[in-house]
């Protein structure tokens, strides 16, 4: 890439978590009608991806999205780029409310808040060509930059490190990471201030994926864009986001810096969470042990979620109370400003080895009782 | 379209600064990319069978076309009746003197008994009036089946359910009874049974008739294809940036359905021939004196030819046996060239 290459001014200051809010999410609901009954075919339940969701995100700040899968996160990300009508809550930009603004409203705010897809080899038309694909976002909206589309793709194709001659090739003709990196090429088309990453990295090889993560930094940080990045990897998401949510089953259980959520964890899920992050420590290297925590199961049918707190029957620590009382989202004694946990009987700020490990799958239970002893000559 | 096709060319493979010459140019045409089209078509020129089926098609085409040229270097048309205008070639029945219905330098290839017409050129102005009528109902069902195929898929929910229902509904009539049945019926719609059908009129009936049953599975195939492409992200991205639905159908869902649409599309086109010349077989398609590749089927089995002139046979039979296993195979290599991966 050339070193003089010219990037357009970032519009605002980013400001990180101080700035004014950009995005506003509260209450967000997001509820699929399942249909069944003969013969005549009725709603008969609802699976409730997305249930009373609440996210700021303010001006050119990373916003970290994760969670198992099924646990609504990809929802939300489409809910905000309104590529899906909420069945509750409200949705403001920027002061606008656009929860159910149709196209011709969200015309003056589409080229504003865009989007990067996860699968490279789905969101990329395979009968257009690459300045065709670039270019098309600038068409709808009628963006005609100085010194023509062509031009501006081109640079566009330098910014996010292809080359501009790529212009009349077709997305058959690129790898997974250079797709993607056309994928946001056209999401900085439109000059966005916001861009939803629906796990823009996860369908890539490793070595891809840190390129990718590295060019979607760059472009956070040198155009000010702000990013809603939903991801499973944690590793990811703690290199590229200021701030960080964790989902479960439809709803934000954590939310708060990088250095809260990391380090300082409350809720029992994301203490679960953290420690299933597989590290490589050398043998020699006695950095403080981490704690294991090992949950069994899976998460429940979001048709019908369990009362009360949504973790509670995956939860070490529930008791009847979680059962019966919703906890509510807030800074719980102990926490920083501006990190909120929803739990009734938080963890320790700490990810820490505790005394003894909980595991809660009975046969990695087993399993493990039986390694100390010379049991495993029965096994094999 | 020589050069190789360079994929992993990212980021490394020009890098010009200062120099623009001849040697940028070469570069700026290596780069360009191939389109899916263009890979097909290479695809296509190396399937030999496909070729040489594309050259037959082409050149029925062409007869037909050209048909009144041909007819005036040949210094004959298929309309005059050589029984008033050579009597001295046939017998007092209407039968050619000559063994073979008359073939020989004068008549190619013979002389059809009765009536005494030239059969070469009622044989080419056959193939061309088969071939339009073909080509028009085909055209017509591209369109309905990419109209209803496409809003079906791509809308979806009610407009889906209905369109599915009708598409069900027709595709329950018994096709070839439907025809000979509804004939007569779209005819007297538009003449009076008392007067003189013109040709065009049945030629009109023909096409849509044939239509009205035709476009369904094309229909079905195409709302397929819509809903799979609905569900892939980069409509996703067209929506997300403001697209208008026009401007996705015709953007972004039409230029993936061409694939299928051209193979069936060639599947179709014999099928309208040969539907269009049992119906005329059968006497309810295109009647004399208008010359018919089917019609020249139903003349051959009457009982005067039949008896005396068995070669009649011979030349529309070997004519549209070759172009429909042509057009098949030409439909085959089509489908080949367009997606290599499905094994035949």
């Amino acid at each position: 890439m050339k070193e003089d290459l010219v990037l357009p001014a970032p519009r605002e200051k980013s400001a990180g978590a101080d700035g004014e809010p950009l995005l506003e999410v509260s209450g967000l609901v997001k509820h699929f009608p399942v249909k069944g009954g003969f013969p005549i075919r009725r709603t008969v339940g609802a699976v409730q991806a997305v249930d009373g969701v609440d996210i700021t995100v303010h001006a050119g700040e990373s916003f970290g999205l994760v969670g198992e899968s099924g646990c609504g996160k990809s929802t939300t990300g489409r809910l905000i780029a309104r590529l899906l009508e909420p069945t509750g809550g409200t949705i403001t930009y920027r002061g606008q409310d656009i929860s159910h603004a149709n196209r011709k409203q969200l015309a003056p705010i589409r080229s504003e808040i865009q989007m990067i897809f996860q699968d490279p080899y789905s969101s990329l038309n395979p009968r257009q060509t690459v300045g065709k694909i670039i270019s098309g976002p600038m068409e709808i909206n009628g963006i005609n930059p100085e010194g023509g589309r062509e031009k501006r793709v081109r640079e566009l194709l330098e910014i996010v490190g292809l080359n501009p001659e790529h212009y009349n090739r077709f997305p058959h003709e690129f790898s997974g990471g250079q797709r993607q990196r056309i994928g946001v090429a056209r999401a900085l088309a439109l000059e966005p201030k916001l861009i939803v990453a629906d796990e823009p990295v996860s369908a890539l090889d490793v070595s891809i994926q840190a390129q990718v993560v590295n060019l979607l930094q760059k472009v956070q940080r040198e155009l000010g864009i702000a990013f809603v990045f939903i991801a499973h990897d944690l590793a990811v998401v703690r290199h590229f986001s200021q701030r960080v949510a964790v989902m479960y089953l439809g709803k934000i259980i954590e939310v708060g810096d990088r250095e809260s959520i990391y380090t300082r964890p409350r809720h029992p899920y994301t203490h679960a969470l953290l420690s299933a992050v597989p590290e490589v420590n050398l043998a020699t290297d006695d950095a403080t042990a981490r704690e294991r925590i090992r949950l069994a199961g899976d998460v429940p049918s979001p048709i019908s979620p369990p009362s009360g707190c949504r973790f509670r029957t995956r939860c070490w620590k529930a008791q009847d109370k979680c059962a019966t009382e919703e906890p509510p989202l807030v800074q719980i004694s102990g926490n920083r400003e501006g990190h909120l946990t929803a739990c009734h009987f938080p963890e320790e700020p700490t990810t820490e080895a505790r005394d003894e490990d909980i595991v809660l799958d009975p046969a990695l239970a087993a399993l493990e009782e039986g390694t100390p002893g010379p049991e495993p000559a029965q096994e094999a | 379209m020589t050069s190789p096709i360079d994929i992993e060319g990212g980021g490394t493979s020009v890098v010009v600064d200062g120099e623009p010459g001849p040697e940028t140019k070469g570069e700026a045409v290596k780069l360009d990319g191939r389109s899916p089209g263009q890979l097909m078509w290479l695809r296509f020129r190396r399937d030999r069978t496909g070729v040489i089926s594309a050259y037959v098609v082409g050149f029925f085409f062409l007869v037909g076309l050209l048909a009144p040229l041909i007819a005036k270097l040949y210094g004959k048309n298929p309309y005059t009746v050589y029984a008033d205008e050579r009597p001295d070639l046939f017998d007092s029945a209407g039968v050619p003197v000559q063994p073979n219905g008359g073939i020989g330098g004068d008549f190619w290839f013979g002389l059809e008994p009765g009536n005494g017409y030239d059969v070469f050129t009622k044989l080419i102005y056959g193939i061309r009036t088969s071939l339009m009528i073909s080509v028009a109902v085909t055209v017509a069902v591209v369109v309905t089946g990419i109209l209803l195929g496409v809003a079906a898929g791509y809308l979806g929910g009610r407009t889906d359910y209905f369109i599915g229902r009708v598409i069900d509904f027709l595709l329950a009539f018994p096709a070839q009874l439907f025809f000979i049945a509804s004939m007569p019926v779209v005819v007297s719609l538009f003449v009076s049974p008392r007067d003189e059908t013109p040709t065009y009129v049945r030629v009109v009936a023909l096409i849509l008739v044939q239509w009205f049953l035709g476009w369904m599975g094309l229909g079905r195939i195409l709302r397929g294809t819509a809903l799979a492409l609905r569900e892939r992200e980069f409509i996703e991205a067209a929506k997300v940036s403001g697209a208008s639905p026009w401007r996705i159908i015709r953007k972004e869902i039409l230029p993936n359905i061409v694939t299928p649409l051209l193979v069936q599309a060639t599947y179709l086109l014999p099928n309208f021939v040969t539907a269009e010349a049992g119906l005329s077989f059968l006497g309810v398609g295109i009647v004399e004196p208008t010359p018919d590749w089917g019609q020249m089927f139903s003349k051959a089995s009457t009982q005067l030819v039949m008896q005396n002139d068995i070669t009649y046979m011979f030349f529309p039979g070997v004519s549209m046996i070759i172009f429909v296993v042509a057009f098949n195979l030409l439909g085959d290599s089509v489908r080949d060239a367009f997606d290599p991966k499905t094994a035949r």
